[in-house]
């Protein structure tokens, strides 16, 4: 009774405070698919640079929808979906990654998406799971992201590696030979602490048969595979085999182009860029699997397409995710950005169906395993990255950190 | 506080005299505020005034004191994400985030942290900006021009350039200071990544940033010191460090008070060298109460907890202020 008065008193303010007007201003039908309009589309990074071209291509195609895309740098883009969405002024379409999906869904920001129109079966199985919440979709799959392992050919030649590891012990014996027969400063290069250190965790706990939250939804990361996964990790470090500090904005392909790095993992993006950077590295370098501990079993990343709940514009906005998600539309995409398609029928063809390198991606993605769409996931990866950390530095073992995260990480699914 | 007792009233006429008795700058504004300050009146006389503030006080109003008393509402909720479209369901729960801030180990190390940037920082800030100014005002004849841009430059370059410099100063493989050790036979410390030596490397970086408007400062009320003084103090037979001990010194203590209070505020909420440059690593040793605020509030949309901190930073730094400000006034008697 009191509670509710104060609650109540609070609550206008905070009502005043965030401009909040009603957000259900839309209602009704909205505009017909053909009708005139202009629908707004918000994507990040390299891809809101690049999507303006096919936008307009679209236009041309459909005079009648003048499609404008605004790029949203990476480093603002979450703080800037948050504001809007509290603000009630979502674009009608985003890029959203899958980290941000639970969110955005629990605050109601997201339309469902049509499953008449868009296949579960078409697409990779990670990626579609990806814009899953409580059992409804929210995302298109537009492209996906997996990590692998990238590795200097040429120097393992040098020391003597004459294939790709493929499990954990050879990836170690590898990290060693090229350290002591091939003479590079390290031997792979994984995240030693900060922000996100879970990202280059992940291929090691995910190939022990580990999890952070498991299908239930609790929390596991102190599971016997999971410790398995912080003791393996930490044993680079122990070893001189990592780098046991590394400043924010570290760029490993500069060591790796140098030969003091010979292995990381990372995602295609970093094919392009070698490519692009270092023409002369062409041929001295390829791509594998994950090394697997019990399998090999890496992330799957990647960003869907979202239409916000308000938007007025729904049937057109579903169109133009058509074109984007179809198989001539990623393939043409692919073309434009690298980014990997999320659609499988558009693998079949052309550079993705036969470049060795690509086909690495392919296969990895069959099996990546993408984050739960949990609001609290940040605040949840933040926690493990800690652990990480203290392993790494020496600070506490596998089994003592992987419990105080899982204490942690418990008091936040609950 | 009752004022009827002994020791409170001897205190209370002790303080009066203060300020109201002395004659000089201060005089004059005190007897001001009593005699001055009626009802303000609305005419028309008054209609140009209010006409002319109207822009600054809307844009005060919406800007500033909204979301101050805001963030005090929000402080005293649960507000979390799913209420930022929904701020009505935002529950009303007391001082439980205050109460948890100070049981909550991570905020207790950011506020060491801040407190270990602020202790350190601070006096080197103010004695080296000091030392530039005076030798900048008394030393260097040709060059000064120079020298006053050189060391005002950090303070007007964007955080970012700073950080791509300083992360190639502070690089402990192919790093400036790096490579000068290894021409001399040793081996630099990895700054950055070692925790006791990160919050260092930070403190060192924003006294670089921050002594040039310190030094601004300085010059100014060192220009300000009449030339009569000093050369009466010559005359006297006062060598230079006589001269600046006793009537530089002295007379710089007003310009000494503001750059002190004005850095210490601005070292209480540092933010933008650790986001950049550590990110509030090795093991949060670089974690300030800023950024903790930032990361509660914007990585995890803990809005109601990361007001709670943010007041309680605000509280510090009033304190703080009062403190520095009754300490250093009373000795300039």
């Amino acid at each position: 009774m009191h509670r509710a008065a104060r609650t109540a008193t609070v609550a206008i303010a905070l009502a005043t405070a965030f401009g909040i007007t009603a957000c259900g201003s839309s209602g009704g039908e909205g505009v017909a698919a053909d009708a005139k309009q202009t629908l707004t589309v918000w994507a990040m990074g390299a891809e809101g640079e690049k999507l303006g071209d096919v936008a307009k291509e679209y236009t041309k195609a459909n005079p009648n929808v003048n499609v404008k895309v605004t790029p949203v740098g990476w480093d603002v883009a979450h703080q800037k979906l948050v504001s809007a969405a509290a603000a009630g002024t979502l674009p009608d379409i985003a890029q959203m990654g899958g980290t941000y999906m639970g969110e955005f869904a629990e605050i109601g920001a997201l339309e469902p998406v049509d499953t008449k129109v868009f296949d579960e079966k078409d697409f990779f199985p990670a990626s579609w799971e990806q814009g899953v919440v409580d059992g409804e979709v929210y995302g298109v799959p537009w492209y996906v992201d997996t990590r692998v392992l990238y590795y200097r050919t040429d120097l393992a030649k040098e020391a003597g590696i004459d294939k790709a590891p493929a499990t954990w012990s050879e990836l170690r014996s590898a990290a060693e030979a090229y350290q002591d027969k091939a003479g590079t400063k390290w031997g792979l290069n994984i995240q030693p602490s900060g922000l996100d250190t879970v990202q280059s965790f992940y291929p090691f706990l995910y190939s022990s048969g580990g999890e952070i939250i498991d299908k239930d939804g609790k929390a596991v990361i102190d599971s016997p595979a999971a410790v398995k996964a912080f003791e393996e990790y930490g044993t680079y470090f122990d070893k001189g085999l990592a780098k046991k500090s590394v400043q924010p904005g570290y760029d490993v392909t500069k060591d790796f182009n140098k030969g003091d790095v010979p292995m990381f993992f990372s995602g295609p993006w970093i094919m392009t860029l070698l490519n692009d950077q270092y023409p002369d590295l062409a041929g001295k370098w390829a791509v594998a699997k994950v090394p697997a501990g019990e399998k090999s079993v890496s992330m799957a990343g990647g960003s869907s397409l979202v239409i916000s709940k308000d938007s007025d514009n729904k049937a057109a906005a579903k169109e133009f995710i058509t074109y984007l998600t179809d198989t001539k539309g990623q393939e043409d995409w692919f073309k434009r950005t690298s980014d990997l398609p999320a659609a499988t029928a558009a693998w079949e063809s052309g550079p993705l169906a036969e470049d060795p390198n690509l086909q690495v991606f392919r296969e990895q993605m069959e099996t990546a395993k993408n984050s739960p769409p949990l609001p609290q996931w940040s605040e949840i990866t933040s926690k493990v990255d800690s652990a990480v950390e203290a392993v790494t530095q020496g600070k506490e073992s596998a089994e003592d950190a992987a419990k105080k995260a899982q204490s942690e990480v418990e008091g936040l699914v609950k | 506080m009752s004022t009827t007792t002994g020791p409170a009233a001897s205190d209370a006429a002790k303080t009066a005299p203060g300020p109201g008795g002395k004659p000089g700058p201060r005089g004059p504004s005190t007897t001001r505020k009593d005699g001055g300050r009626g009802k303000p009146r609305l005419g028309v006389q008054n209609l140009a005034g209010w006409l002319f503030s109207t822009p600054f006080l809307v844009l005060f109003t919406v800007f500033m004191a909204f979301p101050i008393l805001a963030t005090l509402l929000m402080s005293f909720t649960d507000f979390g994400l799913r209420n930022v479209t929904n701020p009505l369901d935002a529950e009303f729960i007391g001082f439980e985030n205050y109460t948890k801030l100070f049981s909550d180990e991570k905020f207790l190390k950011s506020l060491f942290n801040t407190g270990y940037f602020v202790v350190v920082g601070v006096p080197l800030t103010i004695g080296l900006g000091l030392l530039v100014a005076v030798l900048l005002n008394n030393g260097i004849d040709r060059a000064r021009t120079f020298f006053r841009v050189g060391f005002y430059a950090p303070v007007v370059t964007s955080i970012v350039a700073v950080a791509v410099v300083w992360r190639f100063v502070l690089d402990p493989a192919d790093g400036l200071v790096a490579g000068l050790a290894s021409e001399v036979g040793l081996t630099a410390p990895d700054f950055l990544g070692d925790e006791k030596l990160a919050m260092p490397s930070l403190i060192l970086m924003a006294v670089w940033r921050n002594m040039g408007t310190v030094m601004v400062l300085f010059i100014a009320g060192l220009q300000a010191i009449p030339t009569e003084v000093r050369e009466a103090a010559k005359l006297d037979g006062a060598g230079p460090w006589h001269e600046f001990r006793r009537i530089t010194l002295p007379l710089l203590r007003p310009t000494m008070l503001y750059a002190t209070v004005i850095t210490t505020i601005g070292y209480l909420n540092v933010f933008e060298e650790p986001f950049v440059m550590t990110q509030g690593g090795p093991s949060d040793s670089t974690l300030t109460v800023s950024l903790n605020m930032y990361r509660e509030g914007f990585n995890f949309f803990h809005m109601g907890y990361a007001s709670a901190m943010a007041y309680v930073l605000f509280v510090v730094i009033m304190g703080i202020t009062v403190l520095q400000l009754r300490l250093l006034k009373d000795n300039t008697k």
